[in-house]
């Protein structure tokens, strides 16, 4: 875990130590649950007949090589390793921390930076934007893990 | 002191055998050994050590210039023999001196003999040219040192070739003196290394003690006037703002956007153009899908255009960020690959390491767009 992630955490846990939680996960848990929130009003004003997202449809995105992205990145596992719990690494080298929840409390909070991901990511791998289903679908599996 | 004391003089040292005298003063003397000492540091750091000894290498350097202007100045000031006025240099005299040593009987000579005066003299050529190209090309490649301010790298790349030159130069010399040491002291039992030891010689006729102690305390007045002189205006002048390298107020979105997936480059290992059209092909982006929004893209651009390779005079810059590539990268710049063609491929896999574009892996100052020599440090294996 880098430096920047590690005090993040300990502001994060001071935080939410002030509160009844007894660590800051609930408190991250609580943004994410927003940003689920709003996927899934985009998903359903899309009209396509949105029931719920699944965490079993996330873990298929996931791991699913579907052959229509940029050739050097077939999979979102090529990075963040088929492991959702494990450490990472950019086809440059650097480290990327573990991408489930659970390992690295402090992801999915910021809308900036999953939008930003999300966009760049979902281009990479699948050659074109994902759905607010995907997304939503990512994050619940994601929050899972 | 006056060093020219008659031989019978009184004041002449009484518990000695009166054949030798006192010719090599304690300064010369201690000047002579510190100096072969602190030369055998620089060349072997220099030959042999890799780069990042450069720090050992330049302090060796300093010592050295110290030790020099000082020999200078006692050449002038010193005793008798140690003045370069008693050298016996007339070329007829050397003639004559290689000559005897053809016919195997040289004579003993009281100071330098011919040879080794000329000798002495391109040893302390060769080592003042060391010396002033190498704080060049210090200054000049490196920007560092008391003459980072006053040369550009283009400067310190030809000092640095005069240094390489002057460097078997003063190996060859070094080699001449030792064969000549030993041609002394075995064929012709001169027992010159005894007297640059204990500073006496058995003089072949006349010759005059130099005295004892005055001229130490004399030695030592001037050799700590002169440290103490370089030592100031070395640590002045190299406070200076120097020439080529400049330190940078780099945009926190910089290093946060183009941090993520590997180490944040320096604008000035790029052309301006370069820099343009990467940032202009940010959706595909060696493979991969690196976009920005426009505000994030234009900050950027700015501050990595304002800053390109051609506003800094670094070895970097001039060798890696001025050379244009097709794929843009600095790793396909012709001089970037032999820099690092002796590293194992293993190497760049490590963990720590990851890929040849992690360049703060191995240059702990990258970021600053130095790239010290000294600051380089080539990870061995993973930590476990
Ligand atoms: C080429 C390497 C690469 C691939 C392939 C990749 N990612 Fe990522 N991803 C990254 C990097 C680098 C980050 C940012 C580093 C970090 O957040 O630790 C990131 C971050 C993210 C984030 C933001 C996490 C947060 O903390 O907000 C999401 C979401 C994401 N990726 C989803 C995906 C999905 C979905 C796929 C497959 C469609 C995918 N990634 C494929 C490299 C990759
Ligand atoms: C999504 C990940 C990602 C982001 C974000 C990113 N890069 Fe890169 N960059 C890469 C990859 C992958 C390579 C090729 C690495 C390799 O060959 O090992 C690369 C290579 C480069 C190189 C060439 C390195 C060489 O080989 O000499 C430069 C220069 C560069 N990036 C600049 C930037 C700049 C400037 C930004 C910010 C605008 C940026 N990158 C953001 C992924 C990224
Ligand atoms: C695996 C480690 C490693 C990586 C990664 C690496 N270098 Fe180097 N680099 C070295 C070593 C070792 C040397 C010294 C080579 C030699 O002995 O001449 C060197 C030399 C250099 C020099 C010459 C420095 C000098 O003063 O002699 C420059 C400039 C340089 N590297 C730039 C880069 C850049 C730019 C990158 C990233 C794109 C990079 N390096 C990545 C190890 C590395």
């Amino acid at each position: 875990m880098s430096f920047f992630a590690i005090a993040r955490l300990l502001i994060v846990a001071a935080v939410a130590g002030g509160s009844a939680w007894s660590a800051n996960g609930p408190a991250n848990a609580a943004m994410m649950q927003d940003n689920i929130e709003r996927y899934r009003v985009e998903a359903k004003a899309l009209g396509q007949g949105f029931e719920a997202f699944s965490a079993e449809r996330g873990r298929i995105l996931f791991s699913s090589s579907p052959a229509a992205g940029k050739p050097d990145t077939p999979s979102c596992t090529a990075c963040h390793t088929t492991d959702p719990a494990g450490v990472g690494q950019t086809r440059a080298g650097k480290e990327i921390a573990p991408m489930a929840l659970s390992r690295t409390p402090d992801r999915y909070i910021d809308v900036k930076k999953i939008e930003k991901w999300f966009r760049r990511n979902c281009n990479s791998v699948l050659g074109r934007e994902c759905t607010p289903l995907e997304k939503g679908d990512f994050l619940t599996f994601m929050a899972s893990q | 002191m006056d060093a020219r004391l008659p031989l019978n003089s009184p004041q002449m040292d009484t518990e000695q055998p009166a054949q030798t005298a006192r010719v090599w003063d304690l300064p010369l003397r201690l000047f002579h050994w510190v100096m072969a000492a602190v030369v055998v540091v620089a060349g072997v750091t220099g030959f042999l050590a890799p780069e990042w000894w450069l720090g050992l290498h330049v302090i060796a350097g300093y010592a050295l210039a110290t030790l020099l202007s000082f020999r200078l100045v006692w050449g002038f000031v010193g005793t008798r023999y140690s003045r370069f006025g008693s050298f016996p240099l007339a070329l007829g005299g050397l003639y004559e001196h290689l000559r005897s040593i053809v016919r195997t009987n040289p004579k003993t000579v009281i100071g330098h003999n011919p040879a080794g005066a000329w000798m002495i003299i391109i040893l302390l050529v060769a080592l003042v040219t060391l010396v002033v190209s190498g704080l060049i090309a210090l200054g000049g490649q490196e920007n560092h040192g008391p003459l980072a301010a006053a040369t550009g790298f283009l400067a310190g790349e030809m000092a640095g070739e005069i240094h390489q030159i002057a460097a078997w130069g003063l190996a060859a010399a070094v080699a001449v003196h030792l064969l000549g040491v030993f041609a002394e002291t075995r064929i012709f039992r001169h027992p010159v290394v005894a007297a640059m030891m204990i500073g006496r010689k058995a003089p072949p006729g006349s010759a005059v003690n130099v005295p004892r102690s005055a001229h130490t305390v004399r030695g030592a007045a001037w050799f700590m006037a002169i440290a103490g002189a370089l030592l100031v205006s070395g640590i002045t002048l190299a406070g200076l703002p120097s020439s080529g390298w400049r330190a940078l107020d780099t945009p926190a979105v910089y290093v946060s956007e183009c941090g993520d997936c590997h180490a944040v480059y320096h604008p000035s290992l790029r052309t301006g153009e370069a820099w343009r059209s990467m940032m202009n092909g940010l959706e595909n982006h060696y493979g991969e899908d690196a976009s920005l929004d426009e505000q994030t893209v234009s900050i950027i651009q700015a501050y990595l255009v304002d800053n390109h390779a051609g506003t800094f005079d670094t070895e970097a810059a001039q060798r890696i960020g001025r050379v244009e590539t097709p794929s843009l990268r600095m790793t396909d710049v012709a001089y970037w690959k032999s820099r690092h063609q002796g590293i194992a491929e293993s190497v760049f896999r490590l963990n720590s390491v990851g890929s040849k574009v992690n360049c703060t892996a191995c240059h702990t100052d990258a970021a600053s767009g130095r790239f010290d020599d000294v600051k380089i440090h080539l990870p061995e294996k993973d930590k476990p």
